[in-house]
């Protein structure tokens, strides 16, 4: 594997090249293999850095550790396993991550509430909109406002998010696609992606970290023609669907890959905190939408998708159909958006900003510029007050859960009462998910371990943080 | 929470009481959650009932952890099958100022005397009958200690990995407690209050932008 090349010095001591972690985790499968009589030779090879040829047959016999990742193309970022292998098979698997950590719950807490937004997008980077939800509605809720969203602000969350939904799951396809041999699915999943955020580009003004939706509602309201222009996005993403399901639902090679790979039961996936379309490959109907509904997502006609085979294959088909539930979701919302405001009443909450688009660009509009500038100096004062300092929250600590694509996406958020975060914590599924590795890999063949992750979906973004 | 006997050495009674008080009491509860609230009292001496914006939280002494989880996932009236999260607070103590209302510069957090400590919350989510509720305990800030659940939730191993690394809590049974963010060498626990933040260094003349809490702008 990638960086595992290099040279043996037999009973060399280990350690001296930052791998301490392999190396021990090397000694400890072996302490555990030894007691159990199961290892033959009680020698311990060392490939530090190159030289594979100079590795004796004897390890033939031998449990062999090797690093995958964490520059490796398909380990879907950069997650490092160390994998424990029998010949070709996977006695143990200890991922190591935290190399995209970059702090951002800590981040939080120095800015003002709405600044969060900011941040949390960055997290899971291909569901940002779901964690600017997420983050949201906890403030909403430490606000006591959560009824006060209007409906126009929460059916246009809800369409951003389920459009979300389906370029993650885009991405899923392509990357696991591509790390399965299947370049076809990885060009396709990629161009209907596009399709997705060509739309979030038109709403958001970006693709992705949109920082669109803000604490009491979104930052803008929906630009002229999206109706439109959503409508022929959704006929087009739902005919590239079928197309997807043609192309490998009954394809050999992707049947062979997937069918019966890494299963994770029902069992295994409660025990281990795994939630969302994995949880759903195993039968158990179990998805917030429909258990802890937000931003009035229940009045949409939708499925759950489950399937019971607990395999690669059965989150696959997962994925697809959920793909068609949110395309569905969303032609509902758009066809009976209401009107009306897209931001809570409170102007102690809501941002003062009034954008407008002018020859220059979009911009504060030019009334709203001549109001606080010519005539209310309280408008003003009440509009730097609110930019510079934002608006306190009362103290207390809530817990909202949204269901995104790869499962539930929880936010503890605590406050003591000033204008900032005392503390936010995010409960990242890819993180919880990562946790069920060891149980998913083992016993697979190392060509299986990477449908294996595949088909799990991580996103090292969330899981570091 | 600390009452007498229990392994929290470094809270009196009073201070405990003063914790307490902290979140306001809220008697709009769902049904569910009432129920679960009668289920848990009944079981368990000395847990204390919080309600906050609908949501349920019994905060119990350390100890207890463990049993409670247990029940909570064997009771068919209780049925969590799943352990959603686990998440850490850092209340740091002593005497210093409390602006709340600070609006420029940074906020303070120090609330008067009270001792340092750090909340645990276990959240817990049943499936069947549909309901999410909050286990809390809270730890003494020097040498935070409690047994690790993984015999009960299996994803405990890497959500109380975090909270070690995080805020330095060693989960005594936990079979594999490393960093897991943070790297291996790091030292400090990044998300405890007392932890320092670093200023910038620029080029300019030898200036330096201090940390954020020590900002006067």
């Amino acid at each position: 594997m990638s960086d595992a090349t290099g040279a043996v010095a037999p009973g060399r001591p280990a350690g001296d090249d930052g791998d301490d972690v392999t190396v021990e985790t090397a000694k400890r499968e072996r302490a555990i293999a030894a007691a159990a009589g199961t290892l033959a030779a009680p020698h311990t090879y060392t490939v530090a850095s190159r030289g594979w040829e100079d590795l004796p047959d004897a390890v033939e016999d031998d449990l062999m550790v090797i690093n995958m990742g964490p520059q490796h193309p398909s380990t879907h970022g950069v997650l490092r396993m160390v994998l424990t292998l029998d010949g070709e098979t996977v006695v143990d698997n200890k991922p190591v991550i935290g190399y995209l950590h970059t702090g951002i719950e800590k981040n939080l807490e120095f800015r003002p509430w709405v600044h969060g937004v900011t941040f949390v997008t960055r997290m899971d980077y291909l569901s940002p909109l779901f964690n600017e939800l997420g983050y949201c509605l906890a403030v909403e809720k430490l606000l006591g406002i959560t009824d006060d969203v209007p409906e126009r602000a929460s059916a246009i969350r809800v369409i951003l998010t389920e459009l979300n939904r389906v370029s993650s799951h885009l991405v899923w396809l392509a990357t696991g696609g591509m790390e399965l041999g299947s370049t076809t699915a990885m060009i396709y999943g990629f161009r209907e992606r596009e399709t997705v955020l060509d739309m979030f580009e038109f709403v958001t003004g970006l693709r992705m970290n949109h920082a669109f939706i803000r604490p009491g509602g979104i930052a803008q309201d929906l630009p002229e023609g999206f109706a439109g222009r959503v409508t022929t996005a959704i006929a087009e993403l739902n005919d590239r669907i079928d197309e997807f399901e043609d192309l490998l639902t009954g394809n050999p090679v992707w049947v062979e890959r997937n069918k019966g790979v890494a299963i994770l039961t029902a069992e295994q996936c409660l025990d281990l905190g795994v939630t969302g379309p994995v949880l759903r490959s195993t039968g158990i109907a179990h998805d917030l939408r429909k258990a802890a509904p937000y931003c009035g997502i229940d009045q949409y006609d939708f499925d759950v998708v489950v399937t019971d085979t607990a395999d690669a294959f059965g989150r696959y088909l997962v994925r697809i159909n959920e793909m068609r539930q949110s395309l569905r979701i969303v032609s509902q919302a758009v066809a009976r958006l209401p009107g009306g405001p897209v931001m809570v009443a409170d102007k102690k909450v809501a941002w003062p900003a009034q954008l407008a688009l002018g020859p220059d660009g979009i911009g504060n509009s030019p009334e709203y510029i001549s109001k606080i500038m010519g005539q209310s100096m309280e408008a003003l004062i009440h509009h730097f007050k609110l930019v510079t300092q934002g608006f306190a929250v009362p103290e207390g600590q809530v817990y909202c859960a949204v269901e995104s694509p790869r499962g539930e996406l929880g936010y503890h958020v605590t406050s003591n009462g000033t204008n900032k975060p005392y503390r936010v914590k995010v409960r990242d599924p890819s993180f919880i998910h990562i946790g069920a590795l060891a149980d998913l890999t083992a016993g697979l063949l190392l060509p299986d371990v990477i449908a294996g992750v595949a088909s799990l979906d991580p996103v090292m973004g969330g899981v570091d943080r | 929470m600390a009452a007498s006997g229990s392994g929290n050495p470094n809270m009196s009674s009073g201070e405990a009481a003063k914790l307490r008080s902290r979140t306001v009491p809220e008697r709009q509860l769902g049904e569910q959650l009432r129920a679960v609230r009668d289920r848990l009292v009944a079981e368990f001496d000395g847990l204390e009932v919080v309600g906050f914006r609908g949501e349920l939280t019994l905060v119990c002494e350390p100890s207890q952890v463990p049993d409670i989880l247990r029940l909570c996932r064997d009771d068919p009236a209780l049925s969590c099958e799943l352990l959603a999260d686990l998440s850490g607070v850092h209340w740091p103590g002593g005497q210093r100022e409390v602006v709340a209302a600070e609006t420029t510069g940074w906020p303070r957090y120090d609330r008067g005397d009270e001792a340092g400590h750090i909340e645990l919350d276990y959240m817990l989510r049943s499936l069947r009958h549909n309901h999410v509720f909050r286990i809390r305990t809270v730890l003494p800030d020097d040498e935070p200690r409690i047994a690790s659940v993984t015999g009960i939730y299996r994803s405990a191993e890497i959500m109380e990995r975090e909270v070690y690394d995080f805020f330095g809590v060693d989960f005594t049974g936990h079979p594999d407690l490393r960093r897991i963010l943070m790297p291996d060498e790091w030292e400090g626990h990044p998300h405890r209050k007392d932890y320092p933040l670093g200023g910038v260094e620029v080029q300019y003349k030898g200036a330096t932008i201090p940390p954020p809490d020590q900002r006067s702008y």
